[in-house]
């Protein structure tokens, strides 16, 4: 499988409007500048049509980290 | 106005409108904006550098994809929460502007509608692209 940490590197630095931003798994909104509310929807929804997954509010209110919503999206990805 | 409630969206539901762009539109946008641009202003001018009028603000024809979210698709529960347009071909005072835009991406988990849009002149030439990217607020 695709390295996703990687992948998901531009569309981050797209989204967040940070050219040099280099996000880790242990990256997320307390962490990372500019990441608010609505750059959250915009990430997750910019995920989902990219990779053509969806996820439910449930899952999504678990995640702690870019980490863990990769772990998600492996599970995602390897199920369809 | 519109009042489509998240149960009432599909993909591929559309809606538009068509409006007139008038002189005095690009008066008080004018006014608004602040910018005095004689592209917009000097009708000679503008003929000189190969338009058939002065050329319509873009932004004040893309005002009308405000009216699309907010009156028409979804309507009366919107918040429109981003826009990227392209600006295709000039407008020019007096057309007749197609507004139109289709929803092309929900999201359950935020409420969020992706729609495709477009503004063409006399409902042919198209104007602008837009995808615009809004909020669905709960009743």
């Amino acid at each position: 499988m695709a390295n996703i940490l990687e992948e998901l590197q531009p569309l981050f630095r797209d989204i967040l409007d940070q050219p040099n931003l280099r996000i880790t798994r242990e990256s997320n909104s307390s962490n990372v500048e500019g990441w608010d509310s609505l750059a959250h929807i915009n990430l997750v929804t910019a995920i989902e049509q990219e990779y053509n997954v969806k996820f439910s509010i449930d899952e999504l209110l678990v995640l702690k980290n870019v980490g863990e919503m990769v772990d998600l999206m492996e599970i995602k990805l390897a199920a369809k | 106005m519109n009042s489509y409630q998240w149960s009432d969206l599909q993909i591929g539901l559309s809606d538009g409108f068509e409006v007139r762009l008038t002189p005095d539109m690009m008066e008080a946008f004018a006014s608004i904006s602040g910018d005095t641009n004689p592209l917009h202003r000097n009708r000679q001018l503008a003929m000189q550098h190969g338009f058939s009028d002065t050329v319509a603000y873009g932004l004040l024809t893309s005002a009308f994809y405000s009216q699309l979210v907010g009156v028409h698709l979804p309507g009366r529960y919107a918040l429109l929460h981003g826009i990227d347009i392209d600006f295709v071909s000039p407008a020019y005072p007096g057309d007749i502007l197609n507004v139109s835009g289709e929803i092309s991406y929900l999201n359950d988990a935020f409420r969020r509608i992706e729609i495709r849009a477009n503004i063409k002149r006399h409902g042919e030439k198209v104007v602008s692209k837009a995808k615009l990217r809004v909020g669905l607020q709960t009743p």
